[in-house]
């Protein structure tokens, strides 16, 4: 069930310069990519082409999002536009020739529009990412496909008043620092903790009192009960605890924990997502365990 | 002035948290949850000093304005709600400070002093600004824990505003201290005898439930009363000194339930101070370990992807 990777192109980001409708280019080098994941979703990915981090993943339903190219500008930009939410993305073509950026932009229409959809249908030629001939196909037509008029007029509506203020020759030097909006997922397309930290799932650490102990130390300093694992298991199923553990969700899906996870020890990277914190933590427990089993060579349980 | 700038901390409006916050302030009352209003339910809580109606807070209907019995010239001690967070421990001082005769610490004692004579805004801008106020208040949730603050995760679901109501009895009538009102509001004098006050505080409440369409309100009722548990022990102590093994039982199993009570109670604080971060991955931790995160893991994306395909049903639902 690997990921299939469906479209590929370069592309840069533009952000909102705060307190205004202006949308500045950042000049960071990257590329726009369509991915069928392993669980089976539209991925919308934009990675950076100089580390080659992924830096925003965007899960996208059928018909919720639209690409559109941005009028009254100078420059080749195109806006991720969503249905449900006010959600703008704005990215510009990083190719030297504007010559297949509409052919691009069909594409990731057709894809957002209907995961199915197959590229040699549409004018042009196959996307696919190993494709690197300058084959030009022939210009489709200006409105993407899947996209009315009336969705073009409301678009030039929006961003009216967005304009660029340099051309993309020379990518500005300012960009907005409200990246918050390429991270927050809405909650339910996220692992989420809680369903890992069930009792149930939690019954194989309950049954190791050597590892439960090692717990002990991070419970409530007042808990008016002795530690034990009945007592974690009613701190697991209080509603205090829940609530707490809710707020960490929405705080790791938010990408931007990289600082207060370093207090627990864990890399950077932990801090940008729950399934990355639950990685980093996996990985910690194994060099943990590698360190314990070379101190003392007594069998551990 | 905003919560976010007001540095009072949204907390839960729960018995626990209030009967701590009283504790806190040297007053030596409890709030108890009311699942009745029955004559039984209310004897049963005696000595009652005051009810708090909590409910989900619409605008009242202009027309109902018009009869309402403002008391401008009250003399007891009443404050406007001045920051939304601070709203349930508001409500609790305008409930406890009317008391004849009710024991507090010197600091809150300082704070009513200092207020005499104020208007109930001004007294209200006073309370907020109380530092050890505000600190009793912040106690019962956790230090940033997060700083969630700090990443500005956009608009929060707005969580339902609720508001607090106190009926309390003042010199023979009984009183409705509403932080949102501009003064108290008179309901009448009420027998010394027999209920007393909680009879005519039953009526309002319940005219008051009925103006909502039925089924529309979500309410929630507590009652300020004197701690039972000296009363129960000394009467236990009596009652085995006499030798009534039946009546000292039934008075010991009172004393056991209220005593599970705040336990409980004490169990909930507990885990409201306490920033649950390291705790969480301590867990985390331990799983690992223990071998079990990746079938946890496993089990929780699954999960993920029924959240995910109910999703898109409604959203095509929706569409339709």
């Amino acid at each position: 069930m690997a990921t299939q990777t469906l479209l590929s192109f370069k592309a840069g980001r533009s952000f909102r310069r705060e307190g205004s409708s202006f949308v500045d280019a950042s000049p960071v080098k990257g590329s726009l990519e369509l991915l069928r994941g392993d669980d089976e979703l539209l991925h919308l990915l934009w990675k950076n082409r100089a580390t080659g981090q992924v830096e925003d993943d965007l899960i996208i339903f059928p018909m919720e999002a639209q690409f559109l190219k941005v009028p009254h500008t100078a420059g080749r930009t195109y806006v991720l536009k969503f249905s449900s939410s006010n959600q703008r993305h704005f990215f510009w073509m990083q190719d030297l020739s504007d010559s297949r950026d509409a052919e691009y932009a069909t594409h990731v229409n057709g894809y957002l529009a209907d995961p199915e959809y197959d590229p040699s249908t549409a004018a042009g030629p196959a996307s696919s990412s190993q494709q690197a001939g300058p084959s030009a196909p022939p210009a489709p037509s200006t409105a993407p496909a899947g996209v009315t008029e009336d969705q073009l007029a409301e678009l030039r509506a929006l961003v009216s008043q967005v304009s660029q203020e340099q051309t993309l020759s020379q990518p500005g030097q300012s960009y907005s620092s409200a990246r918050i909006c390429f991270y927050t997922k809405r909650m339910s397309e996220d692992l989420s903790l809680s369903d890992v930290l069930t009792p149930s799932n939690l019954r194989p650490l309950f049954s190791n009192p050597r590892l439960l102990t090692a717990v002990f130390p991070h419970l409530p300093p007042d808990l008016p009960v002795p530690p034990s694992a009945e007592s974690i298991q009613r701190i697991i199923e209080s509603p205090q605890f829940q609530a707490g553990v809710r707020s960490l969700d929405q705080a790791l899906a938010t990408g931007l924990l990289s600082g207060l996870v370093k207090s627990l020890g864990l890399p950077e990277e932990a801090g940008l997502g729950v399934g990355p914190f639950l990685t980093a933590i996996s990985r910690q427990a194994e060099r943990d365990h590698h360190d314990e089993s070379g101190q003392d060579s007594m069998q551990t349980d | 002035m905003s919560d976010e700038e007001s540095g009072w901390h949204l907390t839960e409006s729960d018995p626990g948290v209030f009967t701590e916050l009283l504790k806190t302030l040297g007053v030596p009352l409890i709030v108890d949850d009311l699942y009745s209003l029955d004559p039984s339910t209310l004897a049963s809580l005696q000595p009652l000093h005051a009810l708090i109606f909590l409910f989900k807070w619409v605008a009242p209907a202009e027309s109902s304005e018009a009869s309402v019995d403002y008391d401008d010239a009250f003399e007891g001690f009443f404050a406007n709600q001045v920051v939304n967070n601070a709203c349930a421990t508001l409500a609790v001082l305008n409930g406890v400070c009317n008391i004849p005769g009710v024991g507090m610490g010197s600091e809150l004692r300082g704070l009513v002093d200092f207020t005499t004579g104020m208007d109930p805004q001004t007294r209200g801008l006073a309370i907020t600004s109380s530092e050890f106020l505000r600190e009793a208040h912040n106690s019962l949730s956790p230090p940033s824990a997060l700083s969630l603050a700090d990443l500005d995760l956009g608009p929060r679901d707005k969580e339902d505003a609720y508001h607090f109501i106190v009926y309390t009895p003042v010199n023979g009538v009984l009183y409705e201290l509403d932080g949102l009102k501009r003064s108290p509001v008179r309901h009448g004098v009420f027998p010394s005898t027999g209920e007393g006050w909680v009879a005519l505080a039953r009526d309002v409440i319940q005219k008051r439930i009925e103006t909502y369409p039925p089924g529309s309100l979500h309410f929630n009722l507590q009652a300020i009363r004197t701690d039972p548990l000296p009363g129960l022990r000394r009467e236990l102590e009596a009652l085995q000194a006499g030798g009534h093994v039946n009546l000292a039982q039934q008075i010991l199993r009172q004393i056991s339930a209220e005593e599970d009570k705040r336990q409980r109670w004490a169990f909930e604080n507990s885990l409201r101070r306490h920033n649950p971060l390291g705790l969480i991955h301590a867990l985390l931790l331990g799983l690992a370990k223990a071998g079990g995160l990746e079938a946890a893991t496993t089990g929780a994306k699954e999960k993920m992807k029924e959240r995910i395909a109910k999703a898109r049903e409604e959203a095509a639902k929706g569409k339709k």
